[in-house]
């Protein structure tokens, strides 16, 4: 398990980045943490003739909270989140969701730029894009566009990136009128989920007055289950609302079969997650909403 | 006197390991060495039409690329050790054109790295015939199947009954009050030790010598094999075993890839290594189980146990491997268990397919056999409304029955086979965690007797097993009195060093400081045909140093009479110092006595002067070990995952030197169980490739799942082997599986009738579940808006 031959740009600017992606495009491959690409190279099953490693540019890895979103840098190590307070305190599903990536030895490399640009379809953050709305910031010699999650992620480890981009930041907004969860089933923790969910609702006396819902490793991208929210909308958090969002939610999607089971196994799961979730919600309004003393 | 056997000592490799201080074999690294990988079968069944490696030998750093053509040029069969009757293969070739399944080892490439090497491989064009594949070991018996090899017609390797035949066994089950039959399956798993196979061979040929480090249980046969496929003289070849990381059985033998990267250090002359990488492993190291089980057990009216009779379909891969048919025969030997039946037997055929042939792991047989017999037993439970652990009393043999010839030519040797399983029953009548919402509960158990020990030699030769079964010690007290213990058994991580040093400072009445074990050098160690496979190597190997260290010390104690002017039963020995009782001062120590042996100083009469004595144990029985384990499970009846929340063992290997280490060996086999029970298993395409060749699709146990066990030992000596040890490295794995899926049909009855087979993964669990109507949401067969 050795890599084939390829050549290896280490730039030390964003700008010496930037012209080396945008002179190898498709034949570059873009190291980050590694986690992803490095297997895949030593199983050949990616032969890029360049890698760009980009551990060496400034300014990728640092995040920040500002204007009601985190956003942060293509280069924030997974351990960063779960563990910086700043975010915690903004976004604390960023790190539940984070928490359930790989393991520690492994999420102090891996980063947040890298698991959102390699769109895996089971990877957990994209599911946390979709359900927030989220954005990812592109980088080109050319200039900057922002794209959001839904236009960004295309397909089974395919995005809307242009060769010639670089993911510089993903933009996790804010909502602070719902509180959001993270909940996956995977064989064990840090293995891919068979299906995850991001959910976030806005509970007030026992109703739900805002609902996101978004799913992943059940489809070739992470899916928002938008018949699930609406239904969620205006309910009254139990059982018979948590079994027919279930319902919907395992409606909503169509996965493949694989070695982990059937496509309606995990259709199944999808729903039991979904209805798991709703029918354990707490409903806090009694004691104030979230954020509500800051 | 100090007691070593019987407690808990550290083990002495540790400090060493944990520090980073071992040596496996790809930390080794010779002056000059090339690096070897092996050309592989990419599809599973075909004639190798092309092979062409002009352009990977143009790369200045490829020293040499062996051809599939050069390869059977240059080698000869490599011989089976345990034939079947009249199988249809007692060798197979280390090199053909004739591709069988995906991974077959074709050709060599040597070059100056890895990564070159790797380059070289992915431009050599191997061209092909290709023919249809058959991967399941039913479909092969079809008549229209593709034939793997069409002289034989068939392809069936071996076929041949074990116990009582048809014409006894029917007329019971046709008289029988009750009946259970079923279908049990055990899945095709791949090994998985944490090192991969690996080797450095190094040619000399000043002195025409190949030595090879190898990561084997068997450095002795691995020699005798070699010498014979590259066809050399048994003296030509040194086989090293350093720290192996695990065996588990997949490296009880030579590989043909093997002998060919030592064909690539003959015919470069420069020492090579090849390492196996994880990849590979999953294609290239043999499988083990994959096998079908149709069995019946019949009962009377009182719910006596009458007969039990298994049709074994066996999955042999595309060849015999080297223990061939040897898995089925394994269960088919130990199918009745602890219980008394007045007929028992099964019927064998070993099947070849398109795929990594199977051969040995942990539990041989004994796992397959444990998983029939006490789901049958429970199923019968279930059905008659009886208790489970009742209705096993009912039928177990007894201390009082004990020795005890079975049906299936076994003479179980000791034991109260009723204690253990009493002992579990009581865990699990105290336990009372209900079940709650979805989360089914449930409590199973399982019982079972174990061959452990092979064996005598005169029966390994009456079925057929071309290895002696004996095993040699040699334990020595050098001038200085320091003891040097040698065996030919091979450790790989289960604590045999330590529990041999134990075994001889006991006898010898030394500390443990004073003892180094060596192991696993063919140039050192004692001839070992068998070497560390079966639970043998405390029980046959051990026995040996017990026997060689009492004979030493008995010399010892002789010595020190002469020379301390006493009869020999007044000499007390603690702690490495020879007194006469009751007469102060009046001592020697061990380096003292040694010393003047080596010289041939003051000996009594008759003595020789070497301190060194050696043991030839060749026992007279295998020794019999057997335990009860119990489980409780949680299953989630919506995602159908089982967890273990409790698990207890109640086993008896006779002596226990080193509980801390029996301790181990048990909880780890549980462990590896709990992974068969719930999660590993080998897939194979339709077309015959694999599809589970990485951690992300062959699902491996982690902590996470694995509760705290509570493990007791009870310990009935042997009565035929020196220090009464019986094997224990094999118990935890061969009876987990079955306990785990007990548990899981009490947790969930109305599925107990489907579960015939592992792994119970998520996916299956709920497809069973799903099916029985237990899912109250509407499934997706009654929702109209699926796309099915």
């Amino acid at each position: 398990m050795k890599p084939a031959v390829f050549s290896y740009l280490d730039p030390r600017t964003l700008e010496e980045a930037l012209d080396a992606v945008g002179e190898h495009g498709d034949d570059a491959s873009v190291l980050a943490g590694g986690q992803s690409l490095v297997p895949l190279l030593n199983m050949r099953l990616a032969r890029p003739e360049v890698v760009v490693d980009i551990n060496r540019v400034p300014g990728l890895d640092t995040s920040r909270v500002e204007a009601g979103a985190v956003r942060v840098g293509a280069l924030v190590r997974a351990a960063t989140v779960e563990k910086d307070p700043a975010l915690a305190d903004a976004l604390p599903v960023l790190a539940d969701a984070v928490r359930h990536i790989a393991h520690p030895q492994i999420r102090n490399r891996t980063t947040i730029g890298g698991n959102v640009a390699h769109a895996d379809p089971s990877s957990e953050l994209p599911a946390v894009l979709a359900a927030l709305d989220g954005a990812v910031v592109l980088r080109s010699t050319a200039g900057e566009r922002t794209v959001g999650w839904e236009e960004f992620f295309v397909s089974v480890f395919t995005t809307a990136r242009e060769p010639e981009e670089l993911v510089t930041e993903v933009v996790f907004p804010v909502r602070p009128d719902l509180e959001f969860r993270w909940t996956e089933f995977a064989r064990h923790h840090g293995d891919f989920p068979v299906a995850g969910i991001c959910c976030g609702l806005d509970v007030e006396d026992g109703v739900v007055r805002a609902a996101r819902l978004a799913a992943t490793g059940v489809a070739d991208r992470p899916v928002r289950l938008r018949e699930a929210e609406t239904a969620l909308t205006d309910a009254a958090l139990g059982a018979e609302t948590a079994r027919a969002v279930g319902e919907l939610a395992r409606r909503a999607v169509d996965p493949p079969s694989d070695v982990h089971g059937s496509g309606d196994f995990r259709r199944a799961v999808l729903a039991t997650l979904v209805r798991r979730t709703i029918e354990t919600w707490p409903d806090r309004s009694q004691r104030g909403r979230r954020g509500a003393a800051a | 006197m100090n007691r070593l056997v019987g407690a808990r000592v550290a083990r002495i490799n540790d400090p060493r390991l944990l520090t980073g201080r071992g040596t496996y074999v790809d930390d080794i690294s010779l002056p000059g060495m090339l690096h070897a990988v092996m050309v592989r079968a990419s599809i599973a069944h075909g004639r190798v039409t092309r092979f062409d490696a002009a352009e990977a030998l143009a790369d200045e750093d490829v020293h040499a690329v062996i051809t599939p053509e050069q390869a059977m040029a240059r080698t000869r069969d490599l011989p089976l050790v345990w034939l079947a009757p009249e199988q249809r293969h007692t060798h197979v070739p280390v090199a053909t054109d004739e591709v069988r399944y995906v991974g077959q080892p074709l050709g060599v490439v040597v070059a100056d790295t890895r990564a070159s090497a790797e380059d070289a491989l992915d431009v050599i064009d191997v061209g092909y015939d290709e023919l249809d594949a058959v991967v399941d070991a039913e479909a092969a018996l079809a008549d229209d199947a593709p034939l793997l090899y069409p002289g034989w017609g068939t392809n069936v390797v071996a076929s041949y009954d074990i116990g009582d035949t048809g014409e006894e066994i029917e007329p019971v089950f046709a008289g029988a009050a009750h009946v259970v039959e079923r279908r049990l399956q055990v899945q095709r798993l791949a090994v998985n030790p944490i090192e991969p196979r690996g080797l450095v061979a190094q040619w000399d040929a000043g002195t025409e010598s190949l030595t090879v480090w190898i990561s084997t249980q068997v450095s002795h046969h691995i020699r005798d094999h070699l010498a014979i496929v590259l066809g050399l003289r048994a003296d030509q070849v040194r086989v090293i075993a350093r720290d192996v990381g695990g065996g588990f059985g997949s490296k009880e033998h030579l590989y043909a890839d093997e002998a060919l990267a030592c064909l690539a250090a003959m015919t470069t002359g420069r020492p090579v290594k090849w390492i196996e990488d994880r990849g590979e492993h999953f294609g290239a190291t043999f499988h083990a189980r994959d096998v079908v089980h149709r069995a019946r057990l019949a009962l009377d009216e009182n719910g006596r146990f009458l007969a039990i009779h298994s049709d074994i379909v066996g999955n042999c891969g595309a060849h015999a491997s080297n223990v061939g048919t040897g898995p089925f025969r394994i269960s088919s030997i130990m199918l009745p268990g602890p219980y008394r039946f007045e007929r028992a037997g099964t019927r064998i055929r070993g099947v070849v397919t398109t795929t990594t042939p199977t051969g040995a792991m942990r539990g041989f047989g004994m796992q397959e056999a444990s998983w029939v017999r006490e789901r049958l037993v429970d199923e019968a439970a279930r059905e008659l409304g009886a208790d489970p652990v009742e209705l096993r009393l009912r039928n177990m043999l007894g201390p009082e029955d004990l020795p005890y010839e079975t049906r299936t030519y076994q003479r179980y040797d000791s034991g109260d086979y009723p204690e253990a399983l009493r002992r579990v029953g009581a865990e699990i009548d105290k336990r009372s965690r209900p079940s709650e919402g979805r989360i089914r509960r449930g409590v199973g158990v399982a019982t079972h007797v174990e061959f452990t020990g092979l064996g005598p030699s005169k029966m390994q030769q009456l079925v057929g097993f071309h290895l002696g079964g004996f095993e040699t010690g040699v334990v020595r007290v050098e001038p200085d009195g320091s003891v040097v213990v040698s065996s030919g058994v091979v450790g790989m991580g289960q604590g045999i060093e330590t529990t041999l040093a134990q075994l001889a400072a006991e006898q010898l009445h030394v500390p443990m400081s004073a003892v180094t074990v060596r192991l696993g050098d063919t140039a050192t160690a004692p001839y070992s045909a068998s070497g560390s496979i079966a639970s043998r190597s405390m029980v046959v190997g051990g026995g040996a140093v017990v026997r060689a260290g009492g004979r030493l010390r008995e010399r010892l104690v002789r010595i020190a009479a002469h020379r301390l002017e006493a009869d020999p039963g007044d000499i007390e020995v603690e702690e490495g110092v020879f007194s006469v009782k009751g007469v102060p001062g009046s001592s020697l120590t061990l380096a003292e006595l040694a010393g003047h042996a080596w010289l041939g100083w003051n000996l009594p009469p008759g003595e020789r002067a070497d301190l060194e004595e050696k043991d030839v144990h060749d026992p007279e029985n295998v020794s019999y070990s057997y335990a009860s384990h119990a489980a409780a499970v949680a299953v989630d009846l919506d995602t159908g995952q089982v967890r273990v929340e409790d698990y207890w063992v109640v086993h008896d290997a006779g002596t226990v030197v080193n509980p801390m280490i029996a301790d181990g060996q048990v909880v780890g086999g549980v462990a590896h169980g709990i992974g068969i029970a719930l999660h590993e298993e080998m897939r194979y395409d339709p077309a015959g490739q694999p599809i589970t060749t990485s951690y992300l699709d062959y699902v491996m146990p982690t902590a996470e799942d694995i509760p705290d066990m509570d493990v007791s030992h009870l310990c009935t000596p042997a009565p035929h082997i020196p220090g009464g040890m019986k094997g224990l490295g094999e118990g935890g794995t061969i009876l987990s599986p079955v306990t785990v899926g007990n548990a899981v049909a009490a947790a969930v009855p109305e599925i107990a009738e489907k579960l015939v087979e592992t792994p119970l993964s998520p996916s299956r669990m709920w497809t069973l579940i799903h099916e029985a109507g237990l899912h109250d949401e509407a499934g997706p067969h009654d929702d109209p808006t699926s796309k099915e």
